[in-house]
């Protein structure tokens, strides 16, 4: 597993310069709660037909922050931006919120600081 | 004669919903609806329809999306109606009570008859289950039938029948059928 | 005036075992757009593997997250933890692993063939393949005690050991198994409900199956290459004969060969494995707290199952994440309907084999 630190900037040019769809595929988008009303979001990638190699865009964020969306490079990745808002109270550009979570039931129930 | 009530009992159909399970009990129900446990050879039918049920499997703690869900297969169904908890988790919330979007077995929404413990429910299980429901279906169609009594007997004195309290209660001569 | 007419599909509905709802806007009789709720069964896993249970449990709670795969779901978390303690488990263990994820694989294809029969109309096709599948059922239930939850693996090992008679009757019900599925191949290619009816139907192109990530059976039928099982190295797959089925075609007959395909490699893995299963213990016992992160993937009978675990040193876990085959799969099963006939929608929805209890955890 390699891991790479981007900015929120910079995460688009990164993951457009590297991206080849018949060489890597999308595994999911992954976020971590850390201290201090801060997260930690996650691309993981992973190449095909090689033996276990993961690579990790990563960058640390506020809760406040709006990521950026890569669903025009990697199509599939609008299901896994529709979750991470949904579970960490984030926004990411053009993902709504309400794929698991009802009006009444916990909001953002991963992001360390649940209602 | 179409008998209703005898064809009830002899071939009561199935209504099943999944309410926030593992798929584990489902899939479990489908093979005992299928050859080996064979539900069918008596007669009970899988359908798709609650207007047309007699039983109804609930599999799953109830999570908030499917509250209202559930609720509605329930009150389409006509009476009389049997509601089976199938599994551990639907029975008392099992192991995903306390989670944050699960409300903890389904006797919280829908009064349930017979409770099936187990994770996953093995199909001789439920067939014992489904057994046991047709026993109350049919206990719950009698009293469907049985008719209402608002009077008592009236008591005669001297030949003069006296019409005074003879009102009943709701429920209180049970008699029996 | 508006040209399109709005049908539902769910959330109940005779031929889902799940509740998920689809919402096609349809002109005539095509689909040219589809929206999916795929939030019915959410739970909240996560957040529990987190707050609740210490880590040593873990793995028999996300088992819960599905009853289909749960063997590979409590073997990808478990896998995860022992790359963190940093053990090396038995060769008996791992040997006895394949074979119950194997024998879970051959079950959980099986279904999804008898579902797909069912919705093309051939009812005695269903009855027929859920009858032998009760073959694999009984193995499972020898080997681990439990029919569908099977709890069968720790942090360490594997829970039962296999004794000789269990051994010979698993062969003994693998060759039947195997006979009834060389006589549904001849069923899916030559019937004409369960073959020719399917032809072109669903169709995902190679190129698209790129684009949009495609895993599991749906990815192999349209010729992608993509097997977790030819990708990692915690179990020993090609020792035991793995081989990487694939089509060219991807309608739902492709998809349908493939499985055949998979449930007969899958078969022969199991043999060899109980042929060659080594002496020794099944456990071993491993000491320390997970601290770290590590990422896990497996093959579950739907495609990559990847695990994210990250420990602090103490018995409580800072983050799961469990990243299932239904849930990436949405976008393309999505962008499959779209030009197809509404008529056609149960069947295709059926040859996804799709799982709800695990998109939502």
């Amino acid at each position: 597993m390699k891991k790479i630190k981007v900015s929120l900037e910079s995460v688009r040019e990164e993951i457009e310069s590297f991206y080849d769809y018949k060489k890597w595929h999308f595994l999911t988008l992954n976020g971590l709660a850390l201290a201090e009303n801060r997260m930690e979001v996650q691309w993981i990638f992973s190449k095909y037909e090689a033996l276990d190699e993961v690579i990790v865009y990563y960058a640390e964020i506020e809760y406040t922050d709006i990521i950026p969306s890569i669903v025009d490079m990697v199509p599939s990745a609008i299901i896994s931006q529709r979750e991470i808002v949904d579970m960490f109270g984030v926004k990411v550009d053009g993902s709504e919120k309400g794929l698991y979570l009802d009006e009444d039931s916990m909001q953002r129930p991963l992001s360390g600081c649940a209602i | 004669m179409f008998d209703l009530k005898k064809y009830r009992k002899k071939s009561p159909w199935i209504l099943h919903y999944n309410a926030g399970s593992c798929n584990g009990c489902d899939i479990e129900i489908l093979a005992s609806l299928s050859p080996k446990y064979d539900l069918e050879r008596f007669g009970v039918i899988n359908t798709g329809n609650p207007k047309q049920s007699d039983i109804f499997l609930v599999t799953g703690p109830v999570t908030y999306r499917s509250r209202e869900r559930l609720i509605e297969l329930y009150t389409q169904m006509p009476e009389p109606k049997v509601v089976v908890a199938v599994g551990s988790c639907t029975c008392t919330g099992g192991v995903f009570r306390d989670m944050y979007n699960v409300e903890d077995g389904i006797d919280r929404y829908i009064p349930v008859d017979v409770y099936i413990a187990g994770c996953a429910v093995s199909p001789e299980l439920i067939i014992d289950g489904v057994v046991k429901a047709l026993d109350i279906l049919e206990k719950k169609s009698k009293e469907m039938e049985k008719p209402l009594k608002l009077f008592k007997e009236a008591i005669s004195e001297n030949g003069v029948v006296n019409r005074r309290n003879v009102a009943l209660k709701v429920g209180e001569v049970h008699e029996e059928n | 005036m508006k040209k399109t007419i709005n049908i539902p599909l769910g959330s109940q509905h005779i031929s889902l075992l799940e509740p998920v709802r689809f919402k096609f806007e349809c002109e005539n009789e095509k689909i040219i757009s589809v929206d999916s709720d795929v939030g019915f069964v959410h739970r909240g896993i996560e957040r529990a593997c987190t707050t609740k249970f210490k880590f040593d449990a873990i793995g028999y709670v996300v088992a819960r997250v599905c009853g289909l795969c749960a063997i590979t779901h409590s073997l990808s978390y478990t896998a995860a933890v022992e790359k963190l303690l940093g053990g090396e488990i038995t060769k008996k263990a791992k040997y006895l692993r394949i074979l119950l994820l194997e024998l879970d694989r051959i079950h959980s294809h099986m279904l999804c063939l008898s579902h797909t029969c069912e919705n093309a109309g051939f009812e005695a096709m269903f009855m027929r393949i859920m009858g032998d599948r009760e073959l694999v059922m009984e193995i499972q239930e020898l080997l681990t005690g439990n029919r569908v939850q099977f709890d069968y693996i720790n942090i360490g090992g594997v829970n039962r050991d296999i004794n000789s008679e269990v051994a010979k009757k698993i062969i003994e019900n693998l060759y039947e198994v195997k006979q009834r599925v060389l006589g549904y191949m001849d069923e899916f290619t030559n019937n004409w409900s369960l073959s020719l009816k399917f032809k072109g139907i669903g169709a995902l192109s190679l190129d698209d199956a790129y684009m949009f990530n495609a895993i599991g059976p749906l990815a192999r039928a349209s010729g992608l290459n993509i097997d977790v099982r030819n990708e990692i190295d915690y179990l020993p797959f090609n020792e035991v004969g793995f081989a990487m089925q694939t089509q060219s075609e991807g309608d739902i007959n492709a998809r349908n060969i493939v499985r055949l395909h998979e449930i007969l490699n899958s078969i022969l893995m199991c043999e060899n494995v109980l042929s060659g299963l080594p002496e020794g213990a099944i456990f071993t016992k491993l000491k320390g707290k997970p601290n770290g992160e590590a990422i896990v993937r497996f093959e579950a009978p739907r495609g990559e199952l990847m695990y994210y675990v990250k420990g602090n040193g103490s018995a409580m876990l800072e983050r799961v994440r469990i990243k299932t085959p239904t849930f990436a799969s949405i976008p393309v099963f999505s962008h499959i309907f779209v030009g197809e006939n509404y008529a056609d929608a149960p069947a295709i929805l059926a040859s996804f084999d799709p799982c709800l209890s695990c998109t939502a955890k």
